[in-house]
C-alpha cells in the first residue's frame, strides 16, 4: 500500500522488504563488479571507466540538486571540481593529511565557495544565473593557472596512496569511491525527503510562495548551492586520484556543460536519474569511438566520415551520434532516462493491459 | 560409424593442439609471429584537433612499412584514439591499449597534461613509450627506462635561438614576446638564461594572456623599447595578432620563434602574409625538402593518403615514430620491451627526416632525451622556407 500513515514513515529509506531486498543484491552486485569487468570485459569497460562513472555520478547528484530540486542553474561546477581537487592534492602532498581527512575538508572548500557563489543567486534568476556561474568557473581555473602554489599552469602530480603498504591500483580506488559514492547517495535521498529537501523543492516551484510559507530563501538557496559544492568537491578529490595529474585546463567549460547534460539526460530532479545519466554520458564519450572495431560497419564509417566529413575519421561519427543521442533523449522523454524508468515500471504494473 | 567419430574427435584435438601451441608460446604482449599492436592518441575533436594531424601522420608511416612487408615479417596494427585533449579519456585510452587491446608500445602522443595521466601508469606496466610530442623535461625528469623522449627541448631551444640572433645575425637589442603560462615561460627562461651568460640586457619582457585578443598595447611596448629583433614564444593566435598589431604602427623587427610554429604555410595563411621573413626553427625537414626519405614519404603519401595536408604535424607523426620501428629492426626477431631498449640504445645519431637521435643506458636525464638538435630558417616572400644552417646541436 502506498498510503504513508506519519512523517516517518514518509522518509523512511527502503519503503518495503522488496526495495530492501533489492538494495542489497544491488550492493553485492556491485561488490562483486571489479571481478565482472576483470574477467568479461564487457561492452570493453574497465574499472577506471566504471571509477569515473561514479565519480561523475557523484557530480551529478550534487549538481541535481542544485538544477532539479532547487530549481538554480550552474554552469560552474568544473570550479568546484577543480576545488575539490587541487584542495585534497594540496593537502596530501604538502601537508602529508590522510584522505580521508582530506577529502572532507576539500567539500568544505569547496562548499564556502558554493555558498559565495549561493549569495548572488539570491538576485539572479535563469540566464542571468547562468552567466554569473559560469564566470565562476573560469574564474577558479584562471587564479590556480596563475598561482604557483597549485602548480601553476603546469598543474600538479597526485601523490601515490598506499593501503596497508601497496601502493593503490583502480581495484583500490573501486571500493574508496563507491563506498563514498552509495554513502553520499543515500544522504542525498534522505536530504531530499526531509525538511531542507521540502525547502528546496518549495523553491523551485515557486520562491514567492515558499517564502510566504516561511523558508528563508536566503539560507535555504545558498545551501542548496554549498551541498551540491560540498558533493562536487568531494568528487574532485577522487577525480584526482584516479587520474594521477591534474593540471587547470582540464577543468575548462565543456566540463560544466556536460556536467549539466548528465543531469538533463538522467532526469531532472531524481537521484536515480543523476547516476543513470552520468553513466551513460560518460560511457558514450569514452567508448563511442569503438565503433569503428565493429567489422564492415566500422572501415565504411570511417571511409564515409573521412569522405564527406573530415579527415579525423571516426571523431566526426562518435560526435554526431553523441549529439543525437542527447537530443532524441530530451525530445522524446523530457524526464530523461528517469522517464524512461517510470514508463516502463508502469507498462510491468499493470501488464498485460 | 565409431571409427569416423573417433578420427573426428582426433582431427579436433589435434586442430585445438596447434591452435594452441602457438598462443602459448607467445609471451610478449601486443607481438605475435605475424603482428606488432601499438597505439597512439591524439586529439582528433575539440579545441586542439589541428594536432591530430601529428596521430593520422604516423598512420601514414605504419602504412608503408606494412606495404614494404613489415619488419621481420611482422606486420603493424596501429591502434589510433581520440582524446579530444581531455586527460580523463587519454588515461581511459591507456587502459585500453595495456589491458585490453594489449599493445607492445605507445608512440607519439600530443600533450603534456595529457601524456602525464598515463605516463607513470604506461610505466609501471611497462610499456614501451616513444616520442611524446612536446619538449618539456616531464618526459625525462624522473628518467624512465621505457620512455624515449625526441622533441628537442623547449628551454634549450629559447636558449640557442638567442645565441643565433646575438652572435651570427649581430642583434644586441632583443626582445621577448611570450604567452602567461607554461609554455610561454620555458621560453623566458632559455632566452634570459643565454643573456645572462652573455650580460646582456633583455630591452623589453612583454607577456600577454591567453584570453588577450587586444595587443596594441604589447605592440607598443616593444616598439617603445626600441628592439631590433623580437622572439616569441606563443601559440599560432597571438602570433598572427602581434603581428598584425606591430605593423598596423609601423615597427618592422627581426622576429623570430620556435619549431612549434613552424609550419609556415599554416602561419602565412593566418597572418596574412606578415610571416615573412620570420626566423623558425626546425626539428624535421622542410615540407618541399630533396631528402630522399622525404620524396618516398610524399610518394606514399600521395598514394595513400591523398586527402590530408602534407603539413608540418601531419609528418611530425612520422618524425616522433621514426626511432621507434628503427629499434624494432634493430631489436631483431626477438622482440620483447627489453630487447627493443638495448636496441635503442644503440641509436647513435641515428637519423631519419628528424633531428639526429642518440640514446644511452639511462643514467643522466638525456640519456633518454633522444633529439638534441634544430635548425634555422628563414620564410621567403612565397611562403617556402630558406635553410640557413645545418643541423645545429642546442642540448649538450
Amino acid at each position: 500500500m502506498d498510503i504513508k500513515r506519519n512523517y516517518y514513515e514518509d522518509i523512511e529509506l527502503f519503503k518495503s522488504n522488496t526495495i530492501l531486498v533489492w538494495s542489497i543484491l544491488f550492493l553485492i552486485f556491485l561488490g562483486i563488479l571489479p571481478w565482472l569487468i576483470q574477467k568479461y570485459h564487457l561492452l570493453g569497460m574497465s574499472i577506471y571507466i566504471v571509477n569515473l562513472i561514479t565519480i561523475h555520478a557523484i557530480v551529478a547528484i550534487g549538481l541535481n540538486i542544485l538544477v532539479g530540486y532547487t530549481g538554480q542553474i550552474s554552469m560552474g561546477h568544473a570550479g568546484f571540481f577543480a576545488l575539490g581537487a587541487f584542495t585534497t592534492v594540496i593537502l596530501i602532498l604538502r601537508w602529508s593529511f590522510p584522505l580521508w581527512v582530506a577529502l572532507p575538508i576539500a567539500g568544505f572548500v569547496s562548499s564556502a565557495f558554493g555558498f559565495i557563489l549561493g549569495l548572488p543567486a539570491l538576485r539572479l534568476k535563469g540566464p542571468y544565473l547562468a552567466i554569473a556561474t559560469l564566470g565562476f568557473g573560469m574564474t577558479i581555473t584562471t587564479i590556480i593557472k596563475h598561482m604557483e602554489f597549485f602548480g601553476g599552469r603546469m598543474g600538479l602530480q597526485a601523490p601515490r596512496l598506499y593501503l596497508f603498504g601497496t601502493p593503490m591500483k583502480d581495484i583500490h580506488y573501486y571500493y574508496v569511491i563507491m563506498i563514498i559514492a552509495v554513502l553520499m547517495t543515500i544522504g542525498a535521498v534522505k536530504l531530499i525527503k526531509t525538511r531542507v529537501g521540502r525547502a528546496f523543492i518549495a523553491i523551485r516551484d515557486s520562491d514567492i510562495a515558499a517564502e510566504a510559507m516561511g523558508v528563508n530563501l536566503t539560507y535555504y538557496k545558498t545551501l542548496a548551492f554549498a551541498v551540491s559544492a560540498f558533493y562536487t568537491g568531494i568528487a574532485g578529490g577522487l577525480y584526482a586520484f584516479i587520474l594521477g595529474f591534474i593540471n587547470p585546463e582540464s577543468f575548462h567549460l565543456i566540463m560544466s556543460i556536460t556536467f549539466l547534460a548528465m543531469v538533463v539526460i538522467g532526469g531532472l530532479g531524481s537521484i536515480m536519474g543523476s547516476i543513470a545519466g552520468a553513466a551513460l554520458m560518460t560511457f558514450l564519450d569514452i567508448k563511442l569511438q569503438a565503433i569503428q572495431d565493429i567489422p564492415a560497419i566500422g572501415p565504411a564509417l570511417v571511409t564515409f566520415s573521412q569522405k564527406y566529413m573530415s579527415i579525423s575519421g571516426i571523431s566526426n561519427v562518435a560526435v554526431i551520434v553523441y549529439g543525437l543521442i542527447m537530443i532524441l533523449i530530451v525530445l522524446f522523454e523530457p524526464l530523461g532516462i528517469f522517464g524512461f524508468w517510470i514508463r516502463t515500471k508502469r507498462y510491468w504494473k499493470t501488464w498485460p493491459f | 560409424m565409431v571409427k569416423k567419430n573417433l578420427s573426428l574427435i582426433g582431427l579436433l584435438m589435434a586442430t585445438v593442439f596447434i591452435i594452441a601451441v602457438p598462443a602459448s608460446a607467445q609471451k610478449v604482449q601486443g607481438v605475435t609471429d605475424t603482428e606488432i599492436l601499438i597505439g597512439q592518441w591524439g586529439p582528433q575533436t575539440g579545441p586542439a584537433a589541428p594536432w591530430g594531424a601529428v596521430a593520422r601522420g604516423t598512420d601514414l608511416l605504419v602504412k608503408i612499412i606494412n606495404e614494404e612487408g613489415g619488419i621481420h615479417g611482422r606486420k603493424f596494427k596501429y591502434f589510433l584514439r581520440d582524446d579530444s585533449y581531455q586527460p580523463a579519456k587519454t588515461k581511459a585510452i591507456a587502459k585500453e591499449f595495456v589491458e585490453q587491446i594489449g599493445v607492445f608500445a605507445v608512440v607519439g602522443g600530443v600533450g603534456v597534461a595529457t601524456g602525464m595521466t598515463a605516463r607513470d601508469y604506461l610505466m609501471e606496466n611497462k610499456i614501451p613509450w616513444c616520442g611524446p610530442v612536446t619538449g618539456v623535461y616531464e618526459w625525462i625528469t624522473p628518467i624512465q627506462k621505457y620512455l624515449f623522449a625526441i622533441y628537442p627541448l623547449y628551454d634549450d631551444e629559447a636558449f640557442n635561438l638567442t645565441g643565433y640572433l646575438d652572435e651570427k645575425l649581430g642583434y644586441k637589442k632583443i626582445a621577448m614576446f611570450y604567452q602567461n603560462d607554461d609554455y610561454g615561460k620555458q621560453g623566458v627562461m632559455g632566452v634570459e638564461r643565454y643573456l645572462l651568460k652573455k650580460k646582456i640586457n633583455l630591452v623589453a619582457k612583454v607577456s600577454a594572456e591567453v584570453t588577450d585578443r587586444d595587443l596594441s598595447t604589447h605592440a607598443l611596448k616593444l616598439k617603445n623599447s626600441g628592439a631590433e629583433a623580437v622572439i616569441m614564444w606563443t601559440m599560432p593566435t597571438h602570433a598572427a595578432l602581434i603581428l598584425a598589431e606591430t605593423a598596423k604602427i609601423g615597427f618592422k623587427p627581426q622576429w623570430a620563434t620556435s619549431s612549434t610554429l613552424s609550419d609556415s604555410a599554416l602561419m602565412m595563411q593566418i597572418t596574412k602574409g606578415l610571416w615573412v621573413g620570420m626566423i623558425n626553427s626546425f626539428f624535421g625537414e622542410l615540407p618541399d625538402s630533396n631528402h630522399p626519405l622525404m620524396v618516398k614519404y610524399r610518394e606514399w603519401h600521395k598514394k595513400l593518403a591523398p586527402q590530408e595536408r602534407w603539413g608540418v604535424f601531419y609528418y611530425a607523426g612520422i618524425i616522433f615514430s621514426e626511432p621507434f620501428f628503427e629499434g624494432v629492426r634493430r631489436a631483431g626477431k626477438n622482440l620483447t620491451p627489453e630487447t627493443w631498449i638495448s636496441a635503442m640504445e644503440t641509436l647513435k645519431n641515428w637519423q631519419g627526416i628528424g633531428p639526429p637521435i642518440s640514446y644511452s643506458k639511462p643514467n643522466h636525464p638525456m640519456d633518454r632525451q633522444g633529439g638534441k638538435h634544430v635548425f634555422y630558417g628563414k620564410v621567403k616572400p612565397d611562403g617556402n622556407i630558406q635553410r640557413l644552417t645545418d643541423w645545429i646541436q642546442i642540448t649538450k
